[in-house]
């Protein structure tokens, strides 16, 4: 699907609208298959029990809406689910923020002893599949006392190889010139991380909040084990609930899932502008 | 002057406190506030049965810790194998013993002080078997039962003109599938043939997969006749090749695209409330062909070694499999079969039931029950069905003949079982 | 006290190190030491010594299983990121209006919880009902395009999760759609930290969109490319979520979707043999080792 920048820029007025229209095509068609199957659980979520099985299924918004939500309402303290949420998300990102800039500022702009061989090791963890890491991880969880709480979910996972690996990426093509100069100037380490480093690297940590924010969110089987009563549970564990062994109640889980994504596509919003699309010119300037 | 008094007012209130408190608390102490967790799947009925339990017993209170069926079974073993916190109570559905509770986690119930072992003449008898592990230990008790039955179109074997009188064996089940198929377009006499595996399978003798003796048993007649006619099946294009759970079989279901559904009786609950509410009327329940009478799920609920509050726990279980009320209300709110067997002469058994068209549903069922063997579990029986599973498979697909599947299958269990 | 410029590093990463080692170390170790063991979750202990390791490396389901990872993961992780290079240029690049729009709709199949994922593709593989069976049977009945169809000697409808040719390509079509989004959001932000001041340069020296792709934007993005390609490729030989939701755990007819760390997992969890599942967790591992070393190497050689 890739288009073909082909031609030479002598392009007539003509030629230049046509490659316009031809990207925007390709872009909408992308749209299409990522919208599709959203706006599918909407009307999904507008359905009643029997109709969402349908056959041919129902492309369009039915009335079951109302039903829905009550249902969900009234089987779990859902509002208080999103802000679990909310809490153990923004907590975590924040948390591995912290970790990982400064881990990847340590690993990208300084030579040490041993710095090979010490990211090799932390990367190499990254290729040990922890399916059954969710064992040991129990057994501390519950000797540290942490069970029923947000803390398994945010504390341990704030030092992960892939967020180090992410901001030491990011930071490692800013020009050494640049630090070089601002010591002679007599800046001090820390003031070099947090007065140059740290903004050129909004677009990095924008991204790992993002993806860190999201896999969170999206969070099952940790917060499946150690969240207990149903005031402490996130979404992805309420809405479990309500898929009994007799009703499965896809309705209520549809409009669960439809309002658990809303503070994300704030959040993803929200950190695009602010980190991504920050980045500006004169920061660039030596 | 004042505030002397004043304190030492407080004084005796406090002194008088302390003695007022610890007075009733000698006296509560006779009672003791018990309580207990139960983990379990999600359903309505629960809360109602914890009412009743209280009823009888107000001094253990029940923590109900409810998961998605799944997720229930795997949190389990995952806190089990963490040597972490289990609930008092565990329910378990019945494949999932075997993995659970037959390694000796769970607690032997046929030793005093429970003795569930005395419980066999009231409750049907063959789940015992299911929950009794080869050293014949009882790790479970049965909460409720589930007979395997087969849901049919009443409508369509109407059309054809045949009556389920004449329809008694596998061979006729296949003519009239086969006369099905030919009456239309997309058509089929099951959604997926792998339960006709699973027919003929599960209730067929009282071996599963071992015998007596122990020794390993599917590399047999039973089971290579399973396939054959599986295989035979598949090629007449007499089944749809769709799976359970999916949603080309609530549509197959509901609109008549199938001739017949084997399952448990607790399919009905399924079909009637949400698969298929429009098809009422138009089903009607049959037992497997004679001598396949067999389980279809089931549930239990045994006591973790490692809980705290086992005797009241037991009284939890012992309440939920025999206590009649209970039983009979899980069956009106959820269609959970009791294990209660005097239960099954209640006049409600004679009901006739609209779903079904006025059939007297649960009476066939009732004689499903009678006629289960005791099958002869082991701890193995999870792995090996995920073996015979995919050896099905391979078979259907044509990939291998099966004498060879089974005796690739035998092989590869006899390779795992022997480590 | 001001910080050493010798200190600084260490000062820098210990806090990511310490909190590494308290969590990370002790499920690493522990998965490596019940290797050596046979394990059931509730009995004892008992040690096996290489027996685990032997077993699974004669196990012919697990070979089976590497098979099918390295195809799905090969099948997915390069569209994956071909589009996703592509895609992120245009945004960046292109003059388009509303990318804000775009990238969130982009990202939106990896926020998609699985429950939605399921129903969705189910219903999109689903045969004989399934939407792109009924797309097909639509193409099939015209003219030019349904003769051409009818000779590629496929037996319709197609049974996408059933009919174990089309299994692994269904399985590798969804982590498709999942995951082009999380690469997008990676190499927009790479795509960011290319100096403006270059496309300009280059637009006045003359140069076509596609010189400057080629001269000046890839070879800019290589460090994100390394990365976000290596994090793929470890991912996706790592997949597991996404088959289940399609096959169950067992990977469908002839387990031709079961990927290792299903094995893993089923073997684990649902036969309870704890050891032999961390024996084929490692083994996994040394694959994944491979993998990147020669994706290392040919990194550096190439772009």
């Amino acid at each position: 699907m890739r288009q073909n920048f082909a031609g030479s820029n002598n392009s007539g007025k003509f030629t230049k609208k046509l490659k316009k229209i031809l990207l925007y095509i390709v872009l909408l068609a992308g749209v299409l298959a990522t919208l599709f199957p959203f706006f599918y659980m909407i009307v999904l979520a507008t359905r009643g029990r029997s109709e969402i099985f349908n056959y041919p299924p129902p492309l369009w918004f039915g009335d079951s809406l109302e039903d829905n939500y009550q249902t969900l309402m009234a089987s779990l303290p859902f509002y208080k689910n999103i802000l679990n949420s909310l809490i153990v998300s923004t907590s975590a990102t924040l948390l591995t923020l912290f970790f990982c800039a400064l881990g990847g500022y340590g690993f990208a702009k300084y030579e040490f002893k041993g710095k090979d061989k010490l990211f090799f090791l932390m990367l190499a963890t990254m290729m040990i599949p922890m399916l059954l890491g969710v064992i040991p991880w129990y057994i501390m969880m519950t000797k540290f006392g942490w069970l029923n709480s947000f803390k398994p979910l945010i504390i341990p996972g704030a030092a992960n190889a892939f967020g180090i690996f992410l901001m030491t990426q990011f930071m490692e093509d800013i020009p050494d010139e640049l630090m070089e100069a601002a010591r002679i100037d007599g800046a001090g380490e820390f003031e070099m991380f947090y007065k140059i480093v740290l903004p050129l690297s909004l677009p990095g940590l924008g991204t790992l909040a993002i993806l860190t924010f999201l896999g969170s969110w999206n969070n099952y089987l940790q917060a499946l084990l150690v969240l207990e009563t149903e005031a402490k549970f996130t979404i992805p564990v309420a809405l479990s609930m309500l898929r009994g062994k007799v009703d499965q109640n896809w309705g209520a889980q549809m409009v669960g899932t439809a309002m658990g994504i809303a503070p994300i596509i704030g959040v993803f919003i929200l950190a695009s502008k602010q980190f991504i699309a920050g980045i500006t010119e004169g920061s660039m300037k030596g | 002057m004042l505030k002397r008094k004043g304190v030492s007012v407080l004084l005796v209130m406090a002194v008088l406190g302390v003695l007022i408190f610890s007075a009733s608390a000698s006296v509560l102490a006779q009672d003791e506030q018990v309580t207990i967790t139960v983990g379990t799947w999600a359903d309505e009925s629960f809360e109602e049965a914890v009412a009743l339990f209280n009823e009888k017993y107000p001094n253990i209170k029940v923590e109900l810790q409810l998961a998605a069926i799944n997720d229930h079974h795997d949190n389990l073993l995952t806190r089990l194998a963490a040597g972490g916190e289990v609930p008092d109570v565990a329910y378990l559905e019945d494949q999932y013993i075997s993995t659970l509770a037959a390694r000796g986690g769970f607690v032997d119930l046929s030793q005093p002080p429970y003795n569930g072992d005395e419980y066999k003449d009231e409750l049907v008898g063959y789940p015992f078997a299911q929950a009794t592990t080869e050293d014949g230990e009882l790790v479970a008790m049965p909460t409720d039962v589930a007979p395997g039955t087969i849901f049919y179109r009443h409508d369509r074997l109407q059309e054809l003109g045949v009556n389920i009188e004449d329809i008694k064996t596998f061979e006729d089940w296949i003519e009239v599938g086969k006369k099905f198929m030919a009456s239309g377009e997309n058509r089929w006499l099951i959604g997926d043939v792998a339960n006709i595996y699973t027919m003929m399978i599960n209730g067929s003798s009282t071996d599963r997969y071992f015998n007596e003796e122990g020794e390993l048993v599917v590399n047999s007649e039973r089971f290579l006749k399973a396939m054959k006619t599986a295989k035979e099946i598949r090629d007449m294009g007499l089944d749809a090749g769709i799976s359970e759970w999916t949603n080309e079989w609530y549509t197959v279901l509901r609109e008549g695209q199938v001739l017949m559904q084997p399952s448990g009786a607790w399919l009905g609950g399924h079909l009637k409330e949400w698969i298929a509410p429009e098809t009422d009327g138009k089903w009607r329940v049959t037992s497997f062909p004679k001598g396949y009478d067999g389980p279809w799920g089931g549930s239990f609920a045994g006591i973790p070694k490692s809980s705290d509050n086992k005797e009241a726990a037991w009284k939890f279980i012992k309440f939920m499999s025999t206590n009649k009320e209970v039983q009979w209300k899980n069956f009106e709110i959820a269609n959970m079969f009791p294990a209660v067997e005097s239960l099954y002469y209640k006049d409600a058994f004679e009901e006739k039931l609209d779903f079904y068209g006025g059939q007297k549903a649960r009476l066939v069922w009732k004689e499903t029950i009678m006629n289960i063997p005791e099958i002869n579990t082991s701890k193995h029986d999870s792995m090996i069905s995920d073996i015979m599973w995919t050896s099905l498979g391979e078979v259907l697909e044509g990939t291998k003949a099966p004498k060879q599947a089974l005796e690739d299958a035998e092989r590869l269990i006899l390779r795992r079982i022997r480590r | 006290m001001r910080l050493k410029k010798k200190h600084a590093p260490y000062v820098f990463i210990s806090p990511f190190f310490i909190l590494f080692f308290i969590f990370g170390a002790f499920p690493i170790l522990f998965s490596l030491y019940l290797s050596f063991f046979r394990w059931d979750g509730m009995t004892a202990m008992r040690f096996a010594g290489l027996g685990n390791y032997r077993f699974v490396l004669t196990d012919p389901w697990f070979w089976q299983s590497i098979y099918n990872t390295l195809s799905i993961a090969i099948m997915t992780t390069i569209p994956q990121h071909v589009f996703a290079i592509g895609f992120a240029f245009i945004l960046h690049r292109g003059m388009v209006k509303f990318k804000e729009f775009f990238r969130t709709a982009y990202f939106l199949p990896y926020i998609t919880a699985p429950v939605a994922v399921a129903m969705i593709f189910t219903t999109l593989f689903g045969s004989p009902f399934g939407i792109l069976n009924a797309a097909l049977s639509g193409l099939l009945s015209l003219p030019l395009i349904g003769d051409l169809l009818q000779l590629l000697n496929i037996s319709y409808p197609i049974r996408w999760l059933g009919d174990p040719n089309f299994i692994r390509p269904s399985v590798a079509a969804l982590l498709t759609w999942r995951f082009t989004g999380w690469n997008i959001i990676i190499y927009y932000a790479g795509l960011q930290k290319i100096p403006k001041g270059l496309y300009e340069a280059a637009s006045i020296d003359g140069a076509s969109t596609r010189q400057t792709f080629f001269k000046i934007t890839l070879p800019l993005l290589r460090p994100i490319m390394f990365f976000a390609m290596l994090m793929s490729i470890i991912g996706n030989m790592q997949i597991f979520d996404e088959p289940i939701i399609l096959l169950g755990v067992m990977g469908g007819t002839n387990r031709a979707g079961l990927t290792t760390a299903m094995y893993l997992y089923q073997t684990a969890f649902g036969w309870t043999e704890f050891g032999t599942g961390s024996a084929i967790a490692y083994i996994l591992c040394f694959f994944i080792v491979t993998a990147s070393i020669i994706f290392n190497k040919y990194f550096r050689r190439e772009i």
